[in-house]
């Protein structure tokens, strides 16, 4: 087995799922299992290299890749309670109607 | 033979998470995803990496289990069993590739005389000391943003 093609088809399937999906939830996930995808490399390729070192370098990924989705669902919980919805499309309709509140607002 | 199956089902894992519309279902086979994943890096013989990747995927998952039941929509139209097996036939296609073809790589002339904890409190100490900074900042800002949000409701 070959774990560089498992590695591919991964990131493959998480950037897919980051293209098409519209909820915001979804593509965290989607960014989960290209981190994954990611991580995965650190780990079977090092053997090749200094495995210890690479342990390293993967463990710390770990650690900016639990901030970013920490940092992501804060932000996504602050903005399904401003819009009522985690939808994609939705969130890109409401900028624009939003602006125009905030234009009426100051007037 | 073991770890090309799980080779397959960590490829269906992935493959639902994406496609699945509930969100609880999905952060389900997330964690399938993990699991399976640590498996493999214990196979492989990183138990550190395999330890520390049920570790963080355990709380990761935690709070998306949280998150996909406090903020998902209530919908009707559910994925029936007919409408997920051609994903689930598709998925073990694509994880063929993993386990037939395979990928040459080239050794590198890299020493391999470090242990695990001198690497990463001798080599990479001020990464490590840097990283406890980020996340820090990160845990900070993160509840001054949800603290301000609930200052503009009330």
């Amino acid at each position: 087995m070959d774990y560089v093609i498992l590695s591919v088809t991964l990131l493959s399937i998480g950037v897919y799922g980051l293209l098409t999906r519209r909820n915001l939830l979804k593509m965290l996930v989607s960014v989960e299992l290209i981190a994954t995808a990611a991580s995965m490399n650190f780990v079977l390729l090092t053997p090749s290299l200094n495995r210890a070192l690479g342990e390293t370098l993967l463990i710390l990924a770990f650690s900016t890749d639990t901030c970013v989705t920490a940092v992501v669902l804060g932000v996504l919980v602050v903005v399904s309670r401003e819009y009522e919805t985690c939808d994609i499309g939705k969130l890109t309709e409401l900028e624009g109607k939003d602006d125009g509140k905030k234009a009426k607002g100051d007037r | 033979m073991i770890s090309e199956l799980l080779a397959v089902v960590l490829v269906v894992s992935a493959c639902l998470a994406v496609y699945l519309d509930e969100a609880i279902y999905s952060v389900a086979s997330l964690a399938c995803v993990f699991t399976l994943t640590a498996i493999l890096y214990a196979s492989a013989g990183a138990i550190f990496v395999a330890v520390f990747q049920l570790a963080v995927g355990a709380g990761t998952l935690a709070v998306l289990f949280l998150s996909a039941e406090m903020l998902s929509e209530k919908t009707s139209r559910r994925k029936t069993l007919r409408s997920v097996l051609p994903v689930v036939a598709v998925a073990s296609l694509l994880s063929l590739p993993s386990v037939f073809l395979s990928v040459e790589v080239a050794p590198a002339n890299v020493s391999s005389g470090v242990s695990f904890g001198q690497a990463l409190w001798d080599l990479r100490a001020v990464d490590v000391v840097l990283q406890g900074l980020v996340m820090v900042t990160v845990a900070v800002g993160t509840a001054i943003v949800l603290h301000k949000r609930e200052e503009g409701e009330g």
